[in-house]
């Protein structure tokens, strides 16, 4: 086991790289040059020029991205464009919402995911299992960004339930979470039913019953634990696009997180904030990813020898 | 001495629906179980053994199977009228069962003694503690060492020949009336076989249970059965004790199987076989089911289907042979002598 | 050599070893071995059958795959007619493998399902290139009617057999190249006992017809006691007994064989024996007892059991024991 966290961990380092090269060309590629949206609409060449040398934009791609990755071994994600702001402050003060959403988000996803799906195979091809996989076909259909739109205009603007958009009460974070929350809760609905389905064919679920165990035991102590392994993967992938998904729903609800920053740094051409957001968002995935593949083999361990 | 029946399984049947049609897996089973006694059920794959056995606690699996008609009778009480809760009640408690399958039947992430220990609980209203207990009890009995280490296991930790003693300490953990062992030992080499028949047979002695062991070995219900009910094709064509059924086995495919065994003591050029195969449980033959495989059928054989005809009390066999119609020239015992 | 080539074994197995390296769990931990098969000696001579018999994890069925190069060994000799398969290249190998086949237990799954048996046979008879095109057609009807098979079946797919259908295809496609021998692994194990009673019939008149050697892997001794000239006794990787098949029956010297021979239900009661049950289960092969492997479970163990490892040696000439005390326990 540790041999294999420490080989996992070591493949931080590929990852590390790999995403800020790539960003870092993208960055490059994509139209419009960061001195001059900087200098802003009327700025002369030389204001231009002279915003390009302050902040070492010509100097060749090579040389720029490995001064990136020193300064980042030294622990410095470099200033932001804009407002000269070092880019790790930025991130601090964004992350905790970011994160605060991912969390409520995953709760919906693994709490509405796993009731849906249990209920539908209790009695697989009822009403109940045929009306909730519907919904969860919708739910994994729709992008978020719609069912964010379409949700606002029910419960905010028909029905004045909770607030259009923002980030300062209780009632704010519902709408987002449930937004970032659905798809998640689809699949994880979907898993659960037919991972729950293969496990009450199981020999051990047959002994269960041959005890005379009560149902809601049989299901919940004896079915459920085994079907939840292939669950956790599931959630584990979730939070990738979770993370992804929380650009789009701090767009949609002006929430202002991780995601939104990316994008708007994206918009202005602020190559060092995005790097350092995007860094930060992919190490927390391949950290989850981790911390979720130790869960998935310890619980494993006891199938494998089957 | 007096005989106590405990068990009464009356024409039994059991189908499976499908979109092939009716396999009538079990057809008509009838048998007793007396105080203390053990029945062998034998017969190949695919005859109904395991679906019988199966049936006598409703856990046929639903859809596609069905019990539609019999009864089940446990001390007077016919289990097929039960509902749901009082079922739950004999289930594990006055008939428990223990299954081919040590690796799978077990479940895989719970304490081995957890999962004897709730089934006390459940049935005996004992605390947690005193459950716990009784099941480290239990593991002790069907001869684990350091039973109290043991049933903090999960079975991944447990060797095949451990999981079916575990299987066994649950199945007898509230010291029910009737055991059935479905293929209890197939799994496993024959020396842990040798081991688990050792240990049914020392708790049959201590705890005065009845048996039920299903199995597709002969050598194995000669060893530990009172009396055997051979099936084929979802019908018992034989039933009697075990000696007089070895000795002089009546219906023509009982013989047939004990002659395809090899000898371990004799040297034999040639096995003799039955030829031919078991018929498809969705379209049995409208007479003897065997009538297309056994040597001495005859038309009447084949027309219409023989009942389960009384020998001498303990002795039955569904075989045209021995009763009044029976115009065929010779009996099984001179041609097979 | 003035005895003639009668006397040749066909193959001939010397100090086969099958180590199997496991991937390491911890960082520092020590690489761990599973020593599946441990030094197996033996030979077959021509239309000879010799068994292995053992138990789950005893090495039988990986002594046979190892023969076969289904899974490389770890060292060892293995001589076919005198040539080493162990050493040869992947393109001779191919070429000897005409003469050494190989029959599972489960037809089904070595059977590939989208295939006739047309298709299979014709395959199997071009990969050796020993049939020239133009009789494959009466070969194939020969081999149907050879495995008691009707001809028409060529053309239907393995799924549409039952399970000793099945076996019989499995043998027709292990005699579509004429080999001189064939390792049946576990042949009959899966079959009810009239269909097993068939398919051994089979392979029984196979061999005197064709003038066939067997190696028949097996953990049923009764299957193995009817088809066998000579038995092979397995334990933990090891060889515990070899011996023909009247001397060992009649006279098991290891304690081992005993209890297995104890062990098997019989229902004539006059053979019944005094059941020998062994403690315990099989010790795990990451970690085998020292010395004799079976000290831990054998009634008779002495410190010498625990601490020395016994030889195979010679009790008659048709009999080895690896037991430090076969003289004194018959």
């Amino acid at each position: 086991m540790t041999l294999f966290i420490l080989k996992r961990l070591a493949q931080i380092i590929p990852v590390t790289l790999g995403v800020t090269l790539v960003v870092f060309l993208i960055m490059q590629m994509i139209p419009g040059d960061p001195a001059i949206i900087l200098a802003g609409e009327g700025a002369s060449q030389e204001t231009v020029a002279e915003l390009r040398e302050n902040l070492g934009l010509n100097k060749p791609l090579a040389v720029q991205y490995t001064d990136y990755i020193k300064n980042l071994l030294q622990g410095d994600m470099g200033h932001s464009l804009k407002n000269n702001q070092p880019v790790f402050e930025e991130i601090t003060a964004r992350l905790p919402i970011t994160i605060e959403l991912a969390f409520y988000s995953i709760l919906i996803t693994i709490v509405l995911g796993l009731v849906a799906g249990i209920i539908s195979a209790i009695r697989p091809y009822s009403f109940m299992d045929v009306g909730l996989m519907i919904v969860a076909l919708l739910g994994i259909s729709l992008p978020s960004f719609w069912l964010g739109i379409l949700l606002m205009y029910l419960f905010s603007v028909q029905l004045h339930w909770l607030p259009v958009a923002g980030w300062d009460s209780a009632k704010h974070i519902i709408l987002p979470a449930v937004t970032l929350g659905a798809g998640g809760a689809a699949i994880v609905a979907r898993m659960t039913r037919s991972s729950m389905l293969e496990v009450v064919n199981q020999d051990y679920i047959r002994t269960a019953k041959a005890k005379g165990l009560k149902g809601y035991i049989i299901i919940l102590k004896h079915a459920l634990r085994n079907a939840l392994i292939p669950v956790i993967t599931v959630v584990g992938l979730q939070f990738g696009s979770l993370l992804g998904g929380t650009v789009l729903v701090e767009s949609v609800f002006a929430v202002n997180g991780l995601g939104r920053m990316i994008v708007d740094a994206i918009r202005t051409r602020d190559i060092p904030i995005v790097q350092g957001g995007v860094l930060v968002a992919s190490l927390i995935f391949v950290f989850i990813n981790l911390f979720v593949d130790i869960l998935y083999r310890i619980f494993n361990k006891r199938m494998d020898l089957n | 001495m007096k005989q106590e029946t405990v068990l009464e399984v009356k024409n039994l049947q059991t189908y499976f629906y499908s979109s092939e049609g009716v396999a009538k897996a079990v057809d008509g089973v009838s048998f007793t179980l007396q105080k203390g006694e053990t029945l062998g059920i034998v017969g190949e794959s695919g005859c109904g053994k395991s679906m019988t056995s199966l049936s006598l606690l409703r856990l046929v699996p639903s859809p596609p199977g069905k019990i539609i008609n019999g009864e089940i009778l446990l001390n007077n009480t016919d289990i097929l009228k039960l509902s749901d809760e009082e079922l739950r009640k004999i289930r594990g408690n006055k008939i428990s069962m223990i299954f081919q399958e040590p690796m799978t039947s077990l479940n895989p992430v719970l304490s081995v003694g957890e999962q004897i220990a709730e089934s006390i609980r459940l049935h005996q209203g004992l605390s947690r503690k005193d459950a716990w207990e009784k099941a480290v009890d239990m593991i002790r009995l069907v001869g684990i060492p350091a039973p109290e280490k043991r049933a903090k296991q999960e079975p991944y930790q447990l060797s095949g020949g451990m999981r079916q003693r575990i299987m066994i300490a649950m199945a007898l953990a509230c010291t029910p009336d009737v055991l059935i062992a479905d293929e209890p030992t197939t799994a496993l080499d024959v020396t842990i076989q040798a081991q688990i028949i050792d240990i049914i047979q020392n708790l049959q002695k201590q705890l005065g249970m009845s048996i039920i062991f299903i199995t597709h070995d002969l050598g194995v219900v000669a060893e530990i059965c009172d009396k055997i009910a051979v099936m084929y094709a979802g019908q018992v064509v034989e039933e009697g004790t075990t000696d007089s059924l070895f000795e002089k086995p009546l219906h023509p495919y009982t013989n047939g199987l004990i002659q395809s065994l090899p000898k371990l003591y004799e040297d034999q050029e040639e096995l003799s076989t039955i030829h031919g195969t078991v018929p498809s449980p969705y379209n049995y033959p409208i007479g003897c089911r065997y009538a297309e495989r056994c040597p001495f059928a005859t038309e009447l054989c084949r027309k219409k289907q023989p009942e389960l005809l009384t020998i001498e009390p303990g002795k039955k066999v569904r075989c045209w042979m021995y009763s009044k119609e029976w115009q065929g020239a010779t009996l099984m015992e001179e041609m097979t002598v | 050599m003035t005895t003639g080539l009668q006397t040749q074994p066909l193959l001939q197995v010397n100090d086969l070893k099958q180590h199997f390296f496991l991937k390491k769990e911890k960082l520092f931990g020590p690489q761990q071995v599973v020593k599946a098969v441990d030094g197996v000696s033996f030979e077959i001579m021509p239309g000879e059958t010799l068994s292995i018999v053992g138990e789950s994890g005893c090495g039988k069925s990986t002594t046979g795959r190892s023969i076969l190069r289904l899974d490389e060994p770890t060292s060892g000799e293995v001589l076919l007619f005198g040539k080493n398969l162990v050493t040869m290249s992947k393109k001779e190998l191919r070429v000897a493998r005409k003469d050494i086949q190989i029959i599972f237990q489960d037809p089904y799954a070595s059977l590939n399902p989208r295939r006739t048996i047309r298709k299979m046979l014709t395959e199997a008879m071009s990969i050796q290139k020993i049939v020239p095109p133009e009789q494959q057609e009466a070969r194939m009807i020969e081999l149907m009617s050879l495995v008691g098979l009707r001809p028409e079946y060529l053309e239907r797919y393995p799924h549409e057999f039952s399970g000793g259908q099945r076996q019989r295809i499995g043998i027709a496609r292990a005699l579509a190249v004429n080999p001189k021998i064939i390792i049946c692994d576990e042949s009959v194990s899966a079959l009810d006992v009239s269909i097993q009673a068939q398919i051994l019939n089979l392979l029984k008149q196979l061999q005197r017809d064709l003038d066939l050697t067997f190696l028949f892997i097996s953990h049923d001794l009764s299957v193995v006691r009817h088809i066998s000239d000579r038995i092979m006794v397995m334990y933990l990787g090891k060889v515990v007994e070899i011996a023909d098949k009247h001397s060992l029956f009649t006279q098991p010297h290891h304690p081992y064989t005993k209890a297995l021979f104890s062990s098997i239900p019989v229902i004539d009661k006059e053979h019944r024996k005094e059941r020998i049950i062994l403690k315990g289960d099989l010790p795990s092969p990451l970690n085998p007892p020292t010395g004799c492997t079976f000290h831990t479970r054998c009634p008779f163990a002495t410190d010498k059991c625990k601490a020395e490892v016994p030889a195979l040696r010679e009790i008659t000439a048709t009999h080895k024991v690896a037991c430090h005390f076969a003289e004194n326990l018959v």
